[in-house]
């Protein structure tokens, strides 16, 4: 019969007389143990942490699961009440040991190796005894096992449990535990090594590959680190005399951070290309990159968020043949304006990467700030459109659409505000040109960028170098006047997008106030533009409420743009939301996944989900070849998808890649205009 | 003109020891592959090669007397009784110390006899690597690391003892011994099931 009088006994190595009694702590020769639970009460069903504290001598050390070359990895055996279990050890993050020619993973001075005990819902006594048996071994130069039999006592209470006094430094050992990556890789093997692969992390300066089981690499020798723009790889010595598993399985250190691993390795002698024969960053080249963006930006002046403005555009081109004003040098100002733009937006962006920030393009409308912004620069574009009020009386050359005095600065801050307005926008074939662009030198980024900005530009250099065409371009009348106040329309359009978009962002309520904030900012409009016939006190007073009236509304927008996000983004019906782990374990259970990169903002998503993956047919032939579909939603800023995009060479949405039924062969990237065709066809490929 | 001579002579000498100084050798031997030779003093002065040994099964066994677990298989009989039962058979039966000097397991000729004699073992020499090259080459890790060589001077085996990594002598009854599961189905002429291994002990001492 056992009664708590009844103990465990404490077994020390050098023959120290055993001890009837409760004891969490032994001694060995050179360490210190002990058990030690981070509550000082069990709930039941509520699990709790317990940490074996092995404290050694200087110079000594004890074993990670897999010890390297020699030693043991400390064990511990428990005797639990019944219904309750106890996990695998946690183990920290180990450290290595080289005692040529011979590798250790090991922990020096103090380590807590974690155990996760789960109680069961019910519990009859009011007292409950852990006890552990712990075998390890301790080794300097020479080794030492050791061993010791621990236990305590914890009351059952109803309530939550209260912290212990070792809760703090559990808690910091459960921070050094290995986390799930946050980041792609791959493992390849050849003849005498095998590749370990990783994309989406920042650069690291060192890392390191602690495989799970001995017998898969050589411990002692180094694993050379490779760095590409993109990613960076680990080549692992094979194991002389040892079988390469199916798959790789350990703690990759990056940088002091350790990340759980668990990859299938792909083929034997011929190691597969390291860039997949996806249309990314290893694909293309500069001379087809620049062609894809010059068309980009040529099919940008078609985009929803632009037409408005290039109509503008065009009504200038009408003033200014009927004035005989020399549109080419207009137009070449306005070109001047597109590409300096992008160029700026371009440096932005490389200026933003250099700083560590995980973004790709589109970044911009991840921002609710930035939407706001954008929100009240179309309102204020419309009004003026509609005649509210005009620009240019006091200013000289911001944006003047309406006026008819339009000097080269006038054209030049056009193409500004062209470029401006287009960034609401990716056209096709913009996005592989971008993920080419960013993924290499700045120089090429700044190229790529540029020529989008000149394809944007070109239709207007075009037509102003033409003067047959531009005889063709109607006459100034009335009808202009009522062109211009019809394109007040779209541009209200797209501020019901922007609103909507920041309504996804973040949160109904937020939506209230910008459209309160929008409203401040159009009373403000009116009243600049009731300054115009009016002069004096009157004047000025108009001018100062408009002022007031803009700023105050500026301010509530900005304030709601920094309010914190209600609720998650929903996931449509069908789909799951993306997780890399999610991805890896469908994999490498065989299982074929769709993930559809996409973003709220992103028109061309948003397109190619109504056309193509929406429709009935699409939908039945994903669920007849049990395609699973994953959504990434990138409508807010998201490290996670970040990582993934630029892990297929890419630098913004939409994405579409599909993984087959085989976890070793490269996923099929889908083009950026979708058909229910191309769906189709790829699917029934599987 | 004499001093000078005497410089650059004394100079090309210190280069030249430099030059002679043991190069790190990587591990080379695989199984499936031809065992690596070697040539080792043993206890009495004699040398041992490992080609001598063409036409007889030849087995490895990476010792030291003071690991807890060597101790383990000598101190429960495990080894002197595998040592017994095959050396019978016609196998050399080569026990390696690679411990460096001052290092643990590394003891004077007397010493060793006096501990072999304790422990009843029953190698058919007891060989002298101080220098650790063969056990470099070898990729030997641990004590005990057991490698198995064929008649023909091919590597049939390479790991550990036993599927019990512990220093407990109560594993043993339990474990699988793979050297004698191996010398088993080669000395009958049939391939070796279990080739290799994770090999468990202490670290060698080099």
């Amino acid at each position: 019969m056992r009664s708590r009088a009844s103990a465990l006994l404490v077994c020390l190595l050098a023959a120290a007389p055993s001890q009837a009694s409760r004891t969490p702590s032994a001694e060995s020769k050179h360490a210190r143990v002990t058990l030690a639970p981070e509550v000082t009460s069990i709930r039941p069903g509520q699990p709790f942490w317990v940490g074996l504290r092995l404290e050694l001598d200087e110079n000594w050390h004890t074993y990670w699961k897999n010890p390297g070359d020699s030693g043991l990895p400390t064990t511990i055996r428990w005797t639990l009440p019944e219904g309750f279990v106890a996990s695998a050890i946690h183990w920290p993050l180990p450290h290595r040991f080289l005692i040529d020619p011979l590798m250790s993973y090991a922990y020096a001075d103090e380590v807590w190796l974690l155990t996760e005990i789960r109680p069961p819902s019910q519990l009859a006594q009011a007292e409950v005894a852990i006890a552990a048996r712990v075998d390890w071994l301790e080794c300097e130069d020479v080794c030492l096992p050791g061993q010791a039999r621990l236990d305590f006592t914890l009351p059952v209470r109803a309530v939550a449990p209260e912290r212990s006094e070792h809760a703090a430094v559990i808690e910091r050992f459960r921070a050094r535990l290995p986390a799930t990556p946050t980041f792609s890789a791959r493992a390849a093997a050849a003849a005498s090594s095998v590749t370990l692969t990783v994309a989406g992390a920042a650069r690291p300066r060192e890392a390191y590959f602690f495989p799970a089981r001995a017998g898969v690499i050589e411990h002692a020798l180094p694993q050379e680190l490779g760095r590409t723009a993109m990613e960076f790889s680990l080549s692992l010595p094979r194991a002389v005399n040892g079988a390469l598993p199916e798959v790789l399985e350990g703690v990759l250190e990056i940088d002091g951070k350790g990340f759980e691993l668990k990859l299938p390795i792909a083929g034997a002698a011929a190691a597969p290309p390291a860039t997949e024969a996806t249309p990314g960053a290893g694909a293309l080249t500069l001379a087809p990159a620049l062609g894809l963006a010059f068309v980009g930006g040529l099919i940008l002046n078609l985009m929803p968020c632009v037409l408005p403005v290039l109509s503008l555009k065009v009504m200038s081109f009408v003033r200014q043949g009927a004035e005989g004003r020399g549109p080419l040098r207009h137009a070449l100002a306005f070109t001047a304006g597109v590409v300096a733009f992008f160029l700026g937006l371009a440096g932005a962006l490389l200026a933003l990467r250099a700083g560590g920030e995980q973004i790709g393009w589109g970044f911009q409308l991840q921002s609710p700030g930035f939407v706001v912004f954008m929100a009240m620069l179309f309102l204020l574009l419309s009004l003026n459109l509609l005649g509210v009020f005009e620009v240019g009386q006091s200013l000289t050359a911001a944006g003047n659409l309406a006026a008819g005095k339009t000097g080269l600065a006038g054209s030049f801050w056009n193409g500004a505000l062209a470029t401006l307005v287009a960034t609401p926008c990716t056209a096709p074939f913009m996005g592989s040109a971008l993920g080419f662009a960013l993924g290499q030198s700045a120089a090429v980024t700044l190229l790529v960028f540029g020529v989008l900005g000149l394809g944007m530009a070109a239709p207007y250099v075009v037509l102003a170098s033409s003067p047959a065409l531009l005889t063709r371009l109607p006459r100034p009348g009335a009808w202009l006047e009522r062109f211009k106040q019809a394109m007040a329309f779209p541009l209200l359009g797209t501020v019901a997008f922007l609103v909507w978009l920041f309504g996804r962002q973040v949160g109904i309520d937020a939506v209230g106030w910008l459209l309160f904030a929008l409203l401040l900012v159009a009373f403000g409009g009116w009243a600049y533009g009731q300054a115009a016939g009016v002069a004096g006190t009157r004047r000025a007073l108009m001018l100062g409420s408009a002022g007031t009236l803009a700023v105050a509304g500026l301010l509530v927008g900005m304030q709601q743009a920094q309010a914190t996000p209600q609720g998650e983004l929903a996931v449509s019906d069908g789909w799951v939301a993306y997780s890399p782990g999610e991805l890896l374990a469908l994999r490498a259970a065989g299982t074929p996944v769709f993930v559809d990169f996409t973003a709220d903002w992103c028109l061309s998503c948003q397109v190619n989900e109504r056309v193509a993956l929406e429709r009935e047919a699409v939908r039945e032939r994903f669920r007849a070849k049990g395609v699973v579909l994953m959504k990434a939603d990138w409508t807010r800023r998201d490290e996670t998808i970040t990582r993934a995009l630029l892990d297929h060479g890419r630098q913004g949405v939409p994405l579409y890649v599909l993984y087959g039924r085989d976890p070793q062969a490269p996923p099929r990237i889908l083009p950026e205009v979708l058909t229910p065709g191309i769906v189709l066809a790829a699917l029934d490929e599987l | 003109m004499k001093r000078f001579a005497a410089v650059l002579g004394i100079g090309l000498l210190a280069v030249g020891l430099l030059a002679l100084r043991p190069e790190p050798v990587a591990a080379a031997a695989a199984v499936g592959q031809p065992a690596p030779d070697f040539s080792l003093p043993d206890v009495k002065g004699g040398k041992h090669a490992l080609s001598s040994y063409k036409g007889k099964f030849v087995v490895l066994e990476w010792v030291n007397y003071d690991c807890p677990f060597v101790k383990k298989h000598y101190g429960s009989g495990n080894m002197p009784k595998l040592q017994k039962a095959y050396t019978g058979k016609g196998v050399t039966w080569l026990s390696i110390n690679s411990s460096a000097p001052g290092k643990q397991g590394h003891f004077a000729a007397a010493e060793i006899e006096s501990r072999a004699k304790g422990h009843s073992a029953a190698f058919s020499a007891y060989l002298l690597d101080t220098d650790g090259s063969v056990g470099r080459v070898y990729g030997a890790k641990t004590t005990p690391h057991m490698y198995i060589v064929d008649p023909a001077g091919k590597l049939v085996y390479a790991g550990g003892i036993d599927d019990k990594p512990s220093s407990d002598a109560a594993d043993i009854a339990t474990a699988k011994n793979f050297v004698s599961a191996a010398l088993d189905e080669a000395l009958a002429g049939k391939p070796v099931s279990v080739a290799t291994s994770t090999p468990y002990g202490c670290s060698v001492k080099y």
